[in-house]
């Protein structure tokens, strides 16, 4: 622990908190833990606040010794930290910093998606997100797999199954909704819906990607980005449409946020410092 | 001394009591005294105190009253702070006040005011003009002449003529508060995380509907808890002045939502009318209403319902920009206000020239949804904290 500068991203979604702890004290920063928690309708500060301890018990270590803590998301309400960063600043962060080649992200969220066209030193230059709507998220997802009686886990490979899949409304979640309804009423296969499901959301992403003019490599990021079915689905969407995009994904695709965070605070932590060490 | 929990929530209590009865308790103590009600930005309390009364600021309903007839005073592309204010009026919210003063800032105050005459709220209604020639003999005379008219008007009712004692004691009182608030805002410049531009609100706020004594005392109180003791832990915030919300006030989840989203509010135009005057006025004269037209003409502060030839708004906001060290302004107004975003393009355009970064939205006083916002001062933080 003697001299090292550890730095903490504490990313509130909509349906887990991830949780970061990097050692900044190299030039190259390295993921030291990592954790994740579904917040299942607990309080978000108090649950944030949970997996630190947990964090901190690991190490051996405590708030003090952090040099940065930073939250992310809605992890704006957590009450002890140095600084919070807005989602996009720490997903293109995050993104970069798993890929170091990719020009666009795109943060595939529980709550909507956003293409981020990014700079070499991971500024934000550009965005767009889908809307309002749920059906281009991963809560719509969670949603219909809830429906289908399926585990979130398993949602991805049972996309893989599919062989004649069966596309639903991507504009609406109501109506998107009601169509899976109406499938299951007419007896098409679960790995069918589920595979409609993520091709319909697909498309709504190249139309993101159209519209930001997107380059490649493009780096998934979010808890989306590590369904498999999904990644099958944009690719075949993508070859259908004549795109050629590189797609990147992570294993911890899902942390890209936290990441960023952790990674931006280390930044500010030398730069606070270095403001320190001036005035004096 | 109370602990500052237990001040800041007596503050917000009093802040948000759209019935204002403490104002209306204290009348009742004594048949002399009276209640006047003045809408922002600003009005010589001073001269009401000294009358034995209690000039109340009516800051409108904000989102704690459900807008119903106020709707049916004022188009849709009004702002909605005199929708609540007649709202509050019709639903005898207003009943026991003696008076009511509408400052001269826009349009609509002054239908406001036309309003509440004809509705017979009050035993007086004045639209209260300013001038706008600030050469003593012509602006401060006129001036003068609209402050006498209210000493008239306060006399007829509890027939109280203040005397020159009456006058230097009230405007004491009054430059000790404007003295206080801004070692307020001084503490808050240097240690922000100390008192949150939330609660700094709620002081303020609460000073508009109690008595300046007690306001007072409640600001030294204040001050002796977050001077020299730490209260809350510094954060990596940027440090920004927001301005244009000098008339209808933001919702408090707004403010909220600018200090979440990683940005020090280290100073403001949220409770304008009581840091308006800037220094000392004369307390010890032979002819306190004339120290007050001086005040106003020589040491106002600036604002969009000024007419400022000679001292340019732009460079005044530049200056306070610099003197409280901040990072950047967020240029927030309310939708529909006129002076404020008829002010904004050349404010903007000083900031740029100063080379001050600078973001913009505007707000209802019910605005509900601050996503967007929060997301519009996020990025600017972001911006600031990486980038500048």
């Amino acid at each position: 622990m003697d001299n090292k500068v550890f730095t903490a991203g504490i990313d509130i979604g909509s349906n887990f908190i991830k949780l970061i702890l990097m050692d900044y004290t190299v030039d190259n920063p390295i993921v030291i833990d990592k954790m994740t928690e579904k917040i299942r309708k607990r309080d978000p500060s108090q649950v944030a606040d949970e997996m630190l301890q947990v964090i901190y018990r690991r190490h051996g270590i405590q708030y003090e010794d952090i040099g940065y803590l930073a939250s992310t998301g809605e992890g704006d309400l957590i009450k002890r930290k140095k600084g919070h960063f807005y989602g996009m600043t720490t997903h293109a962060r995050g993104g970069k910093f798993m890929y170091n080649d990719a020009v666009t992200v795109v943060d595939m969220g529980a709550l909507y998606v956003r293409a981020i066209k990014i700079s070499e030193d991971a500024r934000v230059l550009d965005y767009k997100m889908t809307g309002q709507c749920a059906s281009g998220s991963g809560q719509f997802v969670e949603n219909i797999s809830r429906y289908l009686g399926l585990s979130l886990e398993e949602v991805g490979s049972i996309s893989l199954q599919a062989d004649e899949p069966e596309v639903s409304s991507g504009i609406c979640a109501v109506l998107a909704e009601t169509d899976v309804i109406n499938m299951v009423s007419r007896g098409i296969s679960t790995p069918n819906i589920i595979k409609g499901i993520h091709l319909s959301i697909a498309s709504r992403i190249i139309k993101l990607l159209s519209s930001l003019k997107a380059e490649s490599p493009i780096m998934l990021t979010g808890g989306m980005a590590l369904n498999e079915g999904m990644m099958q689905a944009l690719e075949e969407q993508l070859a259908e449409t004549g795109k050629k995009f590189e797609l990147k994904t992570h294993p911890d695709a899902i942390y890209a946020g936290a990441m960023g965070a952790a990674l931006w605070g280390g930044y500010r932590y030398y730069k606070l410092k270095e403001k320190e060490l001036e005035a004096v | 001394m109370q602990n500052l929990e237990n001040i800041i929530n007596l503050c917000e209590e009093k802040a948000f009591d759209l019935h204002f009865s403490h104002a209306k308790k204290w009348k009742a103590e004594d048949a002399s005294r009276v209640i006047v009600g003045y809408l922002p930005i600003y009005f010589p309390r001073e001269i009401v105190h000294a009358a034995n009364g209690m000039a109340v600021g009516i800051m409108g309903a904000g989102d704690r009253k459900q807008i119903i007839k106020g709707d049916a005073y004022y188009q849709s592309y009004i702002c909605h702070l005199p929708r609540g204010v007649i709202e509050m009026a019709l639903d005898d919210n207003l009943d026991d006040f003696d008076g009511f003063i509408f400052p001269a800032i826009c349009d609509c105050i002054r239908n406001l005011s036309g309003m509440f005459r004809i509705s017979k709220k009050g035993k007086f209604s004045r639209y209260f003009d300013y001038p706008q020639n600030f050469k003593r003999d012509i602006g401060g005379n006129f001036y003068l002449e609209e402050l006498l008219k209210i000493l008239d008007d306060i006399k007829a009712i509890n027939n109280v003529k203040p005397s020159k004692e009456d006058l230097n004691r009230s405007i004491k009182l009054y430059n000790k508060n404007r003295r206080l608030i801004e070692r307020l805002y001084d503490v808050r410049q240097e240690y922000p995380w100390r008192l949150s531009a939330v609660e700094t609100y709620y002081i303020l706020r609460a000073g508009l509907s109690i008595t300046v004594e007690e306001h007072n005392k409640i600001l030294e109180d204040v001050l002796e808890h977050i001077e020299n003791n730490e209260r809350g832990e510094q954060m990596d915030n940027i440090r920004v002045v927001v301005s244009g919300s000098f008339c209808e006030q933001p919702p408090i989840g707004l403010i909220k939502s600018i200090e979440l989203a990683g940005c020090y509010i280290i100073d403001d135009d949220f409770m304008l009318g009581s840091r308006w005057i800037i220094g000392d006025v004369d307390e010890d004269t032979e002819h306190p209403v004339d120290a007050l037209v001086r005040a106003y003409i020589e040491r106002s502060t600036f604002s969009s319902a000024v007419y400022d030839v000679g001292n340019p708004k732009g460079k005044r906001l530049v200056d306070l920009v610099k003197r409280r060290d901040a990072d950047g302004v967020i240029f927030s107004a309310a939708s529909f206000c006129d002076p404020a975003l008829l002010d904004r393009p050349e404010l903007q355009k000083s900031c740029d020239n100063a080379g001050i970064p600078h973001i913009n939205f505007q707000y209802h006083e019910n605005t509900g949804q601050f996503k967007v916002i929060k997301e519009q001062a996020g990025t600017f933080s972001d911006s600031i904290k990486l980038w500048a």
